[in-house]
Formats: structure tokens, C-alpha cells, sequence
């Protein structure tokens, strides 16, 4: 890898891969940083890749095949489990099945979320016309000044940017929904429900491009039919790690080792977790609420498994109280752990089960002081989270094989990254693929 | 014409209908005195009404011990709006400051004590050994008042009818002209949370405790949510007696700002009416046409302000048939979690050295560490009493030569933050009293021993001096979330003739007036066009 980039993307997940692939299909030069290592992990379902994604890529000259998740199922300590699905016609329907009232209310929910989410204006970069920090123009007085002005428009921005109690309050008055909802929207961010900005993640997960998919078992993993789209697009791929970043102007420089050093506009990450592995600070582009840990646990099973409801193709979540998400984060902002923790799981396509929960502390705060992760702490979350998958099925601690743990802490010490003005992270987002070829554009528009 | 004189009149006037009026303002706190003086020097026939036997709302000297005068409400000035003191001429009305900028001492949980000659925004710092972070202050607070008074123009109530547009061009102006620098700051500024932008600027040292405290002070938002580090721009936006960001002492203390006002309404010709409560809002048609008085008589007029909380103004005096959905929805939707509390202590004995009595003379701040501080606003918010508060304590005996007491001090506390509590037992009192004098102890061990009387007063008491909903004084929610609800109430629900300059219109804790005066202006453009 050498010469000048005008995008260095650093990471192996989809959403890192169609960015990269995104930008060279749109003109970029794009070198991309996948760490080889990581590449044979079963994957978690990914966020579905839109059509407007889909024809700039022109997936359709590939084998691939996706297949969305069933339905989304949230698994409580007592009563039913209640279920969300693609389809708002069979959401309506489940939950009148259901006897629950909401029903009536669940297709305006969804416009009025939709609407609200399309406010994006106000958003972080919506006063901008670029993301990077060096050489911004003034904020767009007028979007600025038009929304302060604009009592209707203030009272959209107040719910977009507040907590999601307020707007699943308003709307619904089925306890087990509302805590359906809560505890798939902010499940994987680990969010709490009375938490300032929980409000974006509802609408942001309420959009059809955050709904998950998945590669048939027999069919190509999305991430091998992505890396050869980067491939033809032209994108330069590299497992190299970067060992010292300069900032220098309108470009970083960025060195591999003794000899090799390529000039780039943008280190761009389309994932926190693609930051955290690569030793970023995640923190940048979101609206700066103080980190949290997730932790992953991969359980291999023996013959026999029986997934909840019958069906190995949803996405679950375990909670045993609607209060339990705040408190979880709250926990995890003191720095301890949280017993009743919630946890999101599916199985994957093979057989494996994929357990995560982002309730957890970037730190540990004991006697007075902060203390990094150790293995006792990666043991202890290890047993809750399979304590609690154990909850939901019976005889699950008996069926596992293997246990693999992954956790994705924000990085401690000193960073390569840290003082360089050209890095952008995209915050973690339930439509990560849209909103990482969206921000590319973004950037680009900027660049020009 | 005393007000006991008035009242006795008022009575007799029951079920009367008194007419020849240009405007009624409802309640007679601090914003409700500023819109009336505002309306009477432009000639309208006005009349103020306040529900209580008192004029001052909130704001009230009263006895907290035998021989000893407390002032309820705030006990410093730091967002006192210039316009108001100038158009009114409250200097001329007896506004005198006995301190412009107090100095200002902070203590922390390690036992570390930070001393500014002068405040924060002068960063003369006395007792910082670390000359980089002398430098990383001055840099830090160097950007804080440069983009406070840039964002200044956006702190002001905006929703009045027929401000709008006007409002909108002046706002485009003022932001078209950002420098770059100061167009990266305030986006980054915005959203963020206090915690971040501080941790990047102070690492793990005293000063971000300090300035997570001070950002965190009388707000509902806790540090590491976002909109909260723009609670710190909004306290440097504001000034008082001429100095932004300064914490100023009134001789006589907030009191003596109610006198000046009152006499400002008086030499405008209002007709100030003490004890004259209002029972509704008289609508005609899609305008107003006066208030009917608790007694039945009526005031026709054909402009209202109200000066009162939004929940007594839309709710109970206009009727939630006439607003409109969006308006009931957002009074609504947030139900208050966080409040802060006053005590007034009275201690025995003198300052025995010149040491004490100068740092008698100072504000003195307790910022608890940046952990305890996240424990207490979870602690508040799940309605629990925290065990560490920050503490802001003055001595007015020691500021205000007029106050002084024989061999004995009075030491004005507002703690915060804690839960919010519209009907707090006796249990809960004694709670926040422990916690309070707890985190007092932190800073001045033994001094629970010389304590000779104390007063205590949750939200829910100044609701109540004030005849308002205790929602309206609990502690402002982040600034977007003020934005929404002032923008909504200023609106005024789109009916002619009214407008609203209660304490939801206001954006940022203390005292202001800047909501009494524009809504005064409002009524005023729109009066003058002949359309009021």
C-alpha cells in the first residue's frame, strides 16, 4: 500500500466493507485495513443493505442471497413472549392477536417515527456541511436559525434528541410492548430508556435498513461477496496494522512500519467496534455519551438445542424488567456490573449461539479507583450472560461444547490515533450499512 | 395606595367589571414586575396582579429565626438582563450591588481547595500549582466566554407572536457570522455532553470536577448526557452588574431587585394589586378580552401576560379545550425529576481572623468528584437523596453590611442536585437536610456545631410562596428540551393579545427578566401595529 488515499477504512465488517466499496465505486481511491484474524468467526445477523446501496454496488452480479431475520422477540422473567416483525401488517396483527390495545396505533407509530428520524438536519452534522474537524465552514446559520425560531421544529428536535420514556409513553399503553421496543432499540447500544439521545436510536431502529439479514447456510457470507465487490471496485486491501499516524494538513500520514507511509484525507470507521479493535477512541461523531463495554460470548452447542419459540432465525432479547435497561446503564456508568443484565442472542447460521450485552463498564470503579478489565471480570460476565441465556431455555448450560468471549472496551493508553484530526467513527447505529455510505457521501461532498 | 388599602377596594369591586384598561399582567414575580414597568413607560393603562399577599412571588425577606431576616428565592445575581436594568433604570431605582464579582472558593472530595481571585472567567488563580493547568483553564474558559456571548442572541425566548421571523434574521446574522474556529466549537459544543468535552480538556484532575460541577449546577441534565456541557455557555452567557459570567451580590440581597422593579412598575404607573388572584383568562372569539377575578369580577383588556407557570396559565386559566394538542402534549411530557434545595443556616459566633472573614466574603463551591457527582443524579432521578451534593454557600451577613448580625452569621446554601418532590414527608426533609449538612461537612468539619437555626426550603415551598405548580421550580431540563418547551409557551397558543413570560419561557436557572421583558415587547409591537 502506498501513495495517497483519499479514504483509509479501517475494519472487516460489513458495514467497513461496503463504505470502502461505496467510495470507490463513487470515484475515491480507498485503501482498506482488515484485520485477517477475525475473518473465519461466524457472523451476527448485519443491518440489510438498502436497494439504493444495493444498485451503486450492483450486488446483483454476485451470488448473494440474504435472508432476513424472522422476528424480533423479546424474552421476559414471567407471562409471553412478544414479537416484532419486518412486516408492520403482521405487528399489527401479532399484537391484536394478542389482545394487546396498541395494536390500532403500531402503522401511525412507525410514520410518525419515520418522519421524525428524516429531521436528521438537526443532527449532529446537520449544521455542517463537513464532518472533519479541520477547516469547517460556519454552521448553516440559516438550519440553525430556522430551527431556534421554529417552535415546531424545536419540539421535533426535543424528542428526536430526548429520551424514548416519553415517546413510548405517548403512544402505547401495553407495559411488555413498550418494553418490547425499549429493550430492542437500546439493547444493542447499550442506552438507558430515560437517557437523553435514546429517542434517535428508537427511530433509527424502527427504520426497514436496520432490520438484520443473514447468508443462507449454504450460500456465500455476505462478507466474502463484500471483500470481492471492494475487489472489483478497486479498493486496495490490506491486514497491515498502521504504527504511527501524523497529522499534516488536509492529510493524515499514516505509516506501516520502517519503510511504508501512505498520505490519507480520511481514516474512516464505519463501526465503533471497528475504533475499539483497531485502538481509536469511539467517542468521536456521536453526541458524546460516556462509554460503555460490550461484551460478546460465543457458545458452541452439542446436538439438541431448541431455540425459544421454536425458531433459530429471530433475534432475541432477555430482560426481566422494563427499569432493568436504565439501571444497567446506570451500572455500567459507575463502573460495576449489573446482575439482571440484559442480553441480545440469535443463533448463528452455524449453529453457534451469539450472546451480547453493551450494559457494561468501559472500567471498573472500586474503593475510590478505576481498574481496566481483567480475566476474573471477563469470567464473571461470561457466567452471567449464560445464566441468563439458561433462564429463557431450559437445559442450555448442559448442550455447550465451547465458550469463546470477546470483549470491546474502550482502548486504554495511548492511541496512534488520538490527536489526528482526519479520523472519523460513525457512533454505533442500528442501520450502520446505510448511514456509513451516507456519511461516505457526506464526506466526499465536503472534499469537493 | 398601600396594597391592604387596594385589596379592601378589590373586595368591594367583587363581580365588577372594570374596564378603560390597556393591559393585565398575572403575577407579580420578578418577570411579571419587568413586563408590567415595560407596558406602563409606554403608556398602556396597566394593571399587575399577584395572587399573594405579597409582591415578589418567589423572591421574599422573611423571618427565619427570632431577629434574623432571611431572603427566599436566589441568593446571587448572575443572569440579571442588561437591557432590563438600562430600559428600566433600575439603578435609579435603588439596585445596588455590595459585591460585583465574587471571588469564588472551590473544595473537593480529596480535601484539595482551589482559590480565584475573581471567578472562573478570570481564571486568576491562586492556588494551582500546575502552570499547565493554569493554561489549559484560561485556554478552556477563554473559549467558554467567547462562544457564550456568540450564542448569547439563541439563550433569549424566542416563540412570541410576530418575533418569528425577526428573530430568525437576527439569529442568521449573528451565526452567519462565526469564524471557522468558532463554527467547529459550537458544533461540537451543542450536542456534546459536559463530561466529554471536559475529560478531553482536564483528564482526571481538580478542574474537571470543578467545571463539571459548575455545568451541572441547577441542571437536569447530568453531565454525561447530551445538551449538558451547553448549561455551562448558557451560565457564561449571562451577566451580572456589567460582568459576564460574574456572580454578583445585591445589597439587601435578590430582594432589593424585586424593590427596584416594583418601584421601576410604580413610576411607570401600574397599578400594582397584591392579593388579587385570578380565576381564568377571558377569551373572545380566537383573542383575549381580559381575566375574571377569584371573586367573579373582571378586568376587560386586550392584552394578557402571564407571568405565572404554564401549568396555572394554559391549564387551569385558559382550559386545555382552547390550546392546542402539541402544546398539552409538551406540558406534559416531561415529568420533573431533578430539584435543588436553599437553606439558610444561622451559625453561632464571629469570624475570629481576618483569614476567615475574607473567606466569608467569597462563594464557596463544594464540587464533589466526577463519580459521585453520575451516583447522585442516578441517585435523584430513581428518587433517592444522594449522599454527596454540590454546594453553593454564601454568608450575605458578611457581604451586606445592611444584614450584619450581633455574634451571629447567616450562611445561604442552594445544594443540588436532588429528587424531585412535590410532597415531601417529613422523613424526606430531614434526608435532604443530612445530605445537605453532610457535603457541608466535607468543607467546614465541626461546622454542624455551630449551627443555632436552619431553614429549609424544597421547590415545592417557593411553589407554594409563589401560588404555583411545584413543577415550575424544579431544575431545567438540557437546553434543547428548553428550547422545545420556551419556544412552545411563548407561542402563547396562538391566541391574540396573550403572552407568557412564566419561568418556563426562560432558558437557564436564576434571575433574569429577560422573559418579562420580551414578552413585553412583543405585546408592545403588536399593540402599536394596532393589533394587540
Amino acid at each position: 500500500m502506498n501513495g495517497q488515499f483519499d479514504f483509509l477504512i479501517v475494519g472487516d465488517d460489513e458495514a467497513s466493507l461496503v463504505a470502502a466499496a461505496a467510495a470507490a465505486k463513487a470515484g475515491a481511491r480507498v485503501g482498506l485495513l482488515a484485520p485477517a484474524d477475525r475473518r473465519k468467526r461466524a457472523r451476527a445477523a448485519a443491518p440489510a443493505i438498502p436497494n439504493f446501496v444495493w444498485r451503486r454496488l450492483e450486488l446483483q452480479e454476485y451470488d448473494l442471497t440474504l435472508e432476513p431475520v424472522s422476528a424480533r422477540i423479546t424474552l421476559f422473567k414471567d407471562g409471553e413472549p412478544i414479537s416484532s416483525f419486518a412486516n408492520a401488517r403482521e405487528t399489527a396483527g401479532a399484537l391484536a392477536d394478542s389482545d394487546s390495545p396498541d395494536h390500532l396505533v403500531w402503522r401511525d407509530f412507525l410514520d410518525d417515527m419515520a418522519a421524525l428520524a428524516s429531521d436528521h438536519a438537526y443532527g449532529p452534522s446537520g449544521f455542517t456541511r463537513t464532518v472533519n474537524g479541520s477547516g469547517a465552514p460556519a454552521p448553516d446559520s440559516k438550519a440553525f436559525a430556522a430551527l431556534l425560531a421554529d417552535p415546531a421544529a424545536l419540539d421535533r428536535a426535543a424528542r428526536l434528541f430526548g429520551p424514548c420514556t416519553e415517546i413510548l409513553e405517548d403512544y402505547f399503553s401495553d407495559p411488555r410492548l413498550k418494553t418490547h421496543l425499549a429493550a430492542h432499540a437500546l439493547g444493542g447500544v447499550g442506552r438507558g430508556e430515560r437517557e437523553a439521545g435514546s429517542a434517535e436510536l428508537l427511530t433509527e431502529f424502527l427504520d426497514p435498513d436496520a432490520w438484520r439479514v443473514r447468508t443462507p447456510k449454504d450460500g456465500p457470507a455476505l462478507c466474502v461477496v463484500l471483500e470481492q465487490v471492494c475487489q472489483d471496485a478497486g479498493v486496495e486491501i490490506s491486514a497491515d496494522k498502521p504504527t504511527q499516524i501524523a497529522g499534516a494538513g488536509k492529510f493524515a500520514m499514516v505509516s506501516f512500519g520502517e519503510e511504508e507511509k501512505v498520505r490519507v484525507k480520511h481514516i474512516f470507521f464505519a463501526t465503533p467496534d471497528a475504533a475499539r479493535l483497531a485502538g481509536a477512541a469511539d467517542r468521536r461523531g456521536g453526541l458524546g455519551q460516556a462509554a460503555h463495554a460490550d461484551f460478546t460470548v460465543r457458545f458452541r452447542l452439542n446436538e439438541g438445542a431448541e431455540p425459544p419459540c421454536g425458531d433459530a432465525r429471530a433475534i432475541f432479547q432477555i430482560i426481566d424488567d422494563r427499569d432493568d435497561l436504565q439501571a444497567a446503564r446506570d451500572a455500567a456508568l459507575q463502573g460495576r456490573l449489573f446482575d439482571n443484565l440484559p442480553v441480545e442472542f440469535e443463533f448463528a447460521s452455524n449453529g453457534e449461539v451469539i450472546a451480547r450485552s453493551s450494559f457494561l463498564p468501559a472500567a471498573f470503579y472500586e474503593e475510590g479507583e478505576w481498574r481496566g478489565w481483567t480475566g476474573q471480570d471477563r469470567q464473571a460476565v461470561a457466567a452471567i450472560i449464560k445464566d441468563r441465556l439458561a433462564s429463557r431455555m431450559p437445559g442450555f448450560a448442559s448442550l455447550i461444547r465451547r465458550t469463546e468471549t470477546e470483549l470491546g472496551a474502550p482502548p486504554v493508553g495511548a492511541s496512534i490515533f488520538a490527536g489526528c484530526d482526519r479520523v472519523i467513527v460513525q457512533p454505533r447505529r442500528h442501520n450502520a450499512i446505510s448511514a456509513a455510505v451516507k456519511l461516505i457521501d457526506q464526506v466526499m461532498a465536503g472534499d469537493e | 395606595m398601600n396594597d391592604a388599602v387596594k385589596t379592601a377596594r378589590a373586595s368591594k369591586n367583587a363581580h365588577r367589571i372594570e374596564g378603560g384598561i390597556d393591559a393585565v399582567v398575572i403575577g407579580a414575580g420578578v418577570d411579571g414586575l419587568t413586563a408590567a414597568a415595560y407596558l406602563g413607560r409606554a403608556g398602556l393603562r396597566t394593571v399587575l396582579a399577584g395572587a399573594g399577599p405579597e409582591i415578589g412571588g418567589r423572591i421574599a425577606a422573611r423571618d427565619i429565626a427570632p431577629g434574623v431576616v432571611g431572603i427566599d428565592g436566589e441568593h446571587l445575581i448572575t443572569q440579571l438582563d442588561p437591557e432590563v436594568i438600562d430600559d428600566l433604570d433600575l439603578y435609579r431605582h435603588g439596585i445596588e450591588f455590595a459585591a460585583r464579582r465574587l471571588d469564588t472558593t472551590y473544595f473537593f472530595e480529596s480535601g484539595r481547595v482551589l482559590r480565584f481571585d475573581g471567578d472562573l472567567t478570570q481564571a486568576a488563580l491562586l492556588s494551582l500549582e500546575d502552570d499547565g493547568d493554569r493554561e489549559a483553564l484560561e485556554a478552556f474558559m477563554g473559549d467558554v466566554l467567547e462562544t457564550a456571548a456568540f450564542l448569547r442572541p439563541a439563550f433569549h425566548p424566542a416563540g412570541f407572536p410576530g418575533g418569528g421571523d425577526n428573530y430568525q434574521r437576527a439569529l442568521e446574522k449573528t451565526l452567519g457570522q462565526a469564524t471557522p474556529e468558532m463554527a467547529a466549537r459550537i458544533r461540537r459544543y451543542l450536542f456534546a455532553t459536559a463530561d466529554d468535552v471536559l475529560r478531553g480538556r482536564f483528564g482526571d484532575g481538580p478542574l474537571r470536577a470543578l467545571l463539571l460541577a459548575e455545568t451541572s449546577f441547577r441542571s437536569a441534565a447530568a453531565p454525561n448526557e447530551p445538551f449538558s456541557f451547553m448549561a455551562l455557555l448558557r451560565r457564561y452567557a449571562g451577566e451580572a452588574a456589567g460582568l459576564q459570567g460574574a456572580a454578583a451580590y445585591p445589597k439587601g440581597g435578590a430582594v432589593s431587585v424585586v424593590t427596584a422593579l416594583r418601584r421601576a412598575a410604580q413610576a411607570a404607573k401600574v397599578d400594582v394589586r397584591a392579593a388579587t388572584p385570578i380565576k381564568s383568562i377571558l377569551i373572545e372569539g380566537d383573542r383575549v378580552a381580559g381575566v375574571t377575578l377569584l371573586d367573579g369580577g373582571q378586568l376587560r383588556a386586550p392584552v394578557v401576560i402571564a407571568a405565572i407557570d404554564a401549568h396555572q396559565a394554559f391549564h387551569e386559566m385558559i382550559g386545555p379545550e382552547i390550546i392546542d394538542i402539541e402544546l398539552q402534549r409538551l406540558l406534559s411530557a416531561r415529568k420533573p425529576e431533578i430539584a435543588s434545595a436553599r437553606m439558610q443556616i444561622i451559625l453561632k459566633g464571629v469570624a475570629q481572623d481576618d483569614a476567615t472573614r475574607k473567606n466569608m466574603m467569597r462563594r464557596l463551591v463544594y464540587a464533589p468528584s466526577p463519580e459521585a457527582l453520575t451516583a447522585a443524579f442516578i441517585d435523584a432521578r430513581a428518587g433517592r437523596v444522594p449522599e454527596r451534593l454540590i454546594v453553593e454557600a454564601v454568608f450575605p451577613t458578611a457581604l451586606d453590611e445592611g444584614a450584619a448580625l450581633d455574634k451571629r452569621q447567616v450562611m445561604s446554601i442552594i445544594a443540588h442536585p436532588l429528587p424531585f418532590d412535590a410532597a415531601p414527608d417529613a422523613a424526606r426533609r430531614e434526608a435532604v437536610r443530612s445530605a445537605i449538612l453532610d457535603s457541608i461537612e466535607m468543607f467546614a468539619a465541626g461546622f454542624s456545631g455551630r449551627i443555632e437555626a436552619e431553614d429549609l426550603r424544597l421547590a415545592c415551598d417557593d411553589a407554594a410562596v409563589a401560588r404555583a405548580s411545584a413543577g415550575a421550580f424544579a431544575a431545567k431540563p438540557g437546553v434543547m428540551q428548553q428550547w422545545a418547551l420556551a419556544a412552545a409557551v411563548t407561542g402563547s397558543a396562538r391566541i391574540g393579545g396573550f403572552y407568557f413570560c412564566g419561568p418556563e419561557a426562560q432558558i437557564g436557572a436564576g434571575l433574569s427578566c429577560a422573559a418579562g421583558r420580551a414578552a413585553a415587547k412583543a405585546a408592545l409591537r403588536a399593540y402599536k401595529k394596532g393589533a394587540p
